[in-house]
Order: C-alpha cells, then structure tokens, then sequence
C-alpha cells in the first residue's frame, strides 16, 4: 500500500470545464469539437489560450491530437502534450497525467479533452469502425463476439449466475438516472423512464436490453488542470484532485482473471482511497463509469460502498438516487447524458463540488469519486478523488 | 458463422494449425510446466521462453452467455448464442464460442468442443453440451 503522495494530493485543481452540445450529429470535425471544447474550458476558468502550455487526451483512432489542436489554437510551443492510446479505461488517467505534469512543474496549465462524434462517424458498438486490433480478437471475432455490449452482457450474466442480479436492479439503475438527467439542461435523454419501459425494451445482446447500454454519441468536453494555488486565484472555486490512480484489468481470455465478476476497481480502490486518505464513506458523490448498467453496479462494490455481490440490492434500495446517500451519476451518466468517454463524468464531479449543478446539486458535497471504466475488454483502469478547495 | 476471418500472428499460428487437424493443444512451460493460452512467448509465472505443445482434453464449464440480437459482425445471422467457457485443464482461463446445443446454455454445465470447418483453411471451435 503507497504512503498518502504528499507531494502530489491536493497539489493540483481543476480550474474549468468545458462542453460543446452532445448531438447525434455534431455536423463538425473532431477537431473542431476539441477547439470549442477546450475554448469553453478555459472561459469557465477565466484564462486565455496564450496561457496554456499543455494540453492532454485519449483515443483510440477517432479524435484529434494534440499536436492538431494546438497549432489549430495558434499554440506553436507546448512544453507539455499527451495523446494516450485508449478508451474509456483511460479517460481519468488523462487527467491524472496531466496534474502529474503540473504538480511537478513541467507545465502549467493542461487542458485535458475528449472529443468524439462516437454516434455519426464512429460508432463503438460494433458498427462503421473495424475490427480492434489485438492478438485476442483472433479467438472472439469469428464467433461474432467483438462489441462492448456484448463483452459487458457476458460479465452482466456471470454476476446474475452468481450472485442473483436481476435484470430489475439494471433496469432501476437506469431509471434512476434518467430521473437525474430530467434535471440536466445537456442531457440527450431527459424524458423519464420506468421500470416496465426498460423491461420492454428490445433485445441488444441478452441479458443487455436497449435501455442497458449507453448513448453514442458526438461531443466533446475539457476540463482546465492547474496548480491549486493559481486555481485560487481565478474566477471559479478550485476543485482539488486529491488522489489519482491507474490500475491494471485482464481480458479474460489471458488467464490473469479467474473471477469475471471482480474488475480492476477492488485493486486500484485501496490505493485511491489511501492516496486521498479517505474511505468510501467518505465520498459524497460519484460519477461512475457507466458504458452499460452493469458496469455502475460491479464499480457499487469494488470500491466499496456495499458487500460484493450486492451491487443490485443497493441500486434497488434507492442509495444511489439523488437524496440518497450516495447519489450516482447526478448527470444522468453516458446513459441519459451522453457519452464523451469520460470527461463528462469529470466536469460533472467538478460542478457538484463548486456548488453549481443547478437543480441537481447534491447538497454540500465536499468529496467526488470519478472513474473510468473499470478494467475489462482493454487491461486497464483509472479514477479520481476530487476535493472542494 | 465466420464472418470474420482469424488474423493468425507470429505466436498463434500453430494454435491454428493444430485446431484445422481437430487436436485442441496448449503450451506448457518447459521451466515450470504452467500451461497457458492464448499462445505466446513468454510464461507469465516464471518469464522464461520455451514452451511445447500439449495436447488437453477439449473440455470446460459454462461460466456465461449472451444471446445476440443482432449480427454484431457482418456475414452473421441473429440471433445467435456465444458461450464463455472455463477451460478444464488450463486454470483461470476462458475461452469463446458459438453454442452448439439444441437448448440454452446452463450455468456451470459441462461442456466439449465441437469443432466447425469453414472451409480447408479454417476450422472454429464451438461448444456443445456434454462431456
Ligand atoms: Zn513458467
């Protein structure tokens, strides 16, 4: 177990947020989304693009580089740039990145962004992009077994074997969010759902119905990281990033993970938690990755905020809801809100820590949790501990 | 099935070449004797290279499953069932296919290979109910 980073927690903030709309067909380049998102980033943060030396994101072949955006923003010198191979596995290490480079001085001020029309030009859910390329696809792809719904329904179904989840808890969870999107004045879905709706909806890959998976969708969103001292300065409360971590994962198909049904998160937890020296009961708010229903419910307990296993019941029991104590994806997740890969579960954390998502505020939150997905399909995992300044 | 052709590599070729004669075969370290799948270079208990071929008894329990509802690849034909087996000799590791029984798949059942040949250079495997 690390000692608690003293040199890094808290060192850094994120400064501003940044959204372009989320569309079924944004119309534009990614490139472009990239420039508006980080632009809007950096008015919310009162800072002028002179004043960026670093900018940071991740894609996997569907996105613009930094190396694009920069001189597209007539930034000719960055000290500091990172374009991470991946998905959402490694949205959250972006940002960690980034305070890295920040909190040891190799750049300033970092704008990390993802931008991404995931609906009208590549879709990740198995249709208009190819193939993945990785050694395993080999032995999955000829069965026709190859889109995240897919690889996500069939960890779905080995926890439904071994612990009884039901394919109510997915469907309440979904409603539970769709419940906070109606307040998101940027959610795509804002139109309340019921349980007998989820149930009625159709066939994606079983157990998965549609109202399971999360919404393609084109957009983009930054966030603005820089040291905490000159957050304070600037024009909105500073968000502190208390702890940031990286974790590993396993496909499945390599023999590392003999137990489907546990992710990356329960190893990467512990050292998150002690990095930021807080326990889950701490947090009280968290942006949970949420490609599908299931992934929020396998996160419920491998960061521990209730027994293994018992991710369904604790859904079901309303914890999660706002009001609860432990409201979940106030922004009504990549299932109502949109799908940036990540980012939008950053930005939302920050505004629920500033005091400024409206009519979705959790009351005096002072501790986010946000993560990344959590370590199947790519080996990999991050998340953030956020802090009120 | 087979919409998508195997892209064999370096490491998995003889995998293939051994499923296209019906012997389901894994590699053994030579240091410390894990076996190991899919094929590569390296042990990943003891990272040393030198591995052989042993051929294991094509068996294994239903960990999971997904009926698809849709042809996730093309040239496929919904809906179609993809098992996720826990291969018998070859602990923590699991393997995929499509399901070759005439009902659903049940948990923990035991399962065998059923090998299907696309054509002279390409051979699946697939799971049938049954020792
Ligand atoms: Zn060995």
């Amino acid at each position: 177990m690390p000692k608690r980073l003293l040199a890094f927690s808290d060192q850094t903030a994120i400064a501003g947020v940044g959204y372009t709309p989320f569309a079924k067909n944004s119309g534009v380049s990614t490139l472009t989304l990239a420039c508006r998102a980080v632009l809007a980033a950096l008015d919310d943060a009162g800072l002028s693009v002179d004043e960026v030396d670093g900018l940071a994101t991740h894609r996997v072949g569907d996105s613009a580089a930094p190396t694009l955006v920069g001189p597209a923003l007539g930034l000719m010198d960055l000290s500091w740039h990172l374009d991470q191979f991946g998905g959402g596995s490694v949205s959250h290490a972006v940002v960690g990145q980034a305070a890295l480079a920040v909190a040891t001085g190799m750049a300033e001020t970092v704008v990390c962004y993802r931008a991404i029309n995931a609906r009208s030009e590549f879709r990740m859910g198995g249709t208009g992009r190819g193939v993945p390329v990785s050694p395993e696809v080999q032995y999955q792809a000829p069965y026709g077994y190859v889109a995240p719904p897919q690889q996500y329904a069939m960890y779905a179904r080995a926890h439904m074997l071994k612990y009884g989840t039901k394919a109510e808890h997915f469907g309440l969870l979904a409603v539970t969010q769709r419940a906070n999107a109606a307040k998101n004045p940027r959610a795509l879905m804002r139109t309340p759902i019921t349980l007998d709706d989820y149930l009625a909806g159709r066939w994606i890959a079983e157990p998965f119905r549609l109202l399971d998976c999360c919404l393609e969708t084109d957009g983009a969103c930054a966030v603005v990281v820089t040291t905490a001292e000159r957050a304070r300065a600037l024009r909105r409360p500073p968000v502190l990033i208390s702890a940031a971590a990286w974790g590993g994962g396993t496909t499945h198909l390599s023999g590392a993970g003999a137990d489907p049904t546990v992710t990356a998160a329960a190893a990467l937890a512990p050292r998150l938690y002690a990095q930021a020296g807080i326990g889950p009961g701490d947090v009280d708010v968290a942006e949970l990755y949420d490609c599908f229903t299931y992934s929020v419910i396998v996160q419920l307990e491998d960061y521990g905020f209730c027994a293994k296993g018992e991710g369904g019941p604790y859904v079901a029991s309303g914890a999660t809801a706002a009001g609860g104590p432990l409201p979940v994806n106030t922004h009504g997740g990549f299932l109502s809100e949109g799908y940036v890969h990540g980012m939008n579960h950053i930005a939302e954390a920050v505004s629920q820590l500033r005091g400024d998502a409206g009519e979705r505020q959790v009351p005096g939150a002072e501790v986010a949790l946000s993560t990344a997905q959590p370590g199947y399909i790519l080996p990999a995992t991050s998340a953030l501990i956020l802090r009120r300044a | 099935m087979a919409g998508y052709r195997p892209e064999r590599d370096r490491d998995s070729r003889e995998w293939w070449e051994r499923i296209g004669r019906g012997e389901f075969a894994v590699q053994v370290c030579d240091a410390c004797g894990t076996a190991r799948f899919p094929a590569r270079a390296f042990c990943a208990r003891c990272r040393t290279e030198g591995a052989h071929w042993r051929e294991v008894a094509p068996e294994g329990v239903v960990e999971s499953w997904i009926v698809n509802h849709q042809p996730f690849v093309p040239g496929l034909r919904a809906p179609y069932v993809v098992v996720m087996v826990r291969l018998a000799e070859v602990p923590g590791c699991f393997v995929y296919g499509n399901w070759r029984g005439l009902r659903p798949p049940e948990h923990g059942e035991r399962v065998t290979a059923s090998y299907t040949r696309v054509d002279a250079d390409l051979t699946l495997v697939d799971w049938r109910p049954g020792p």
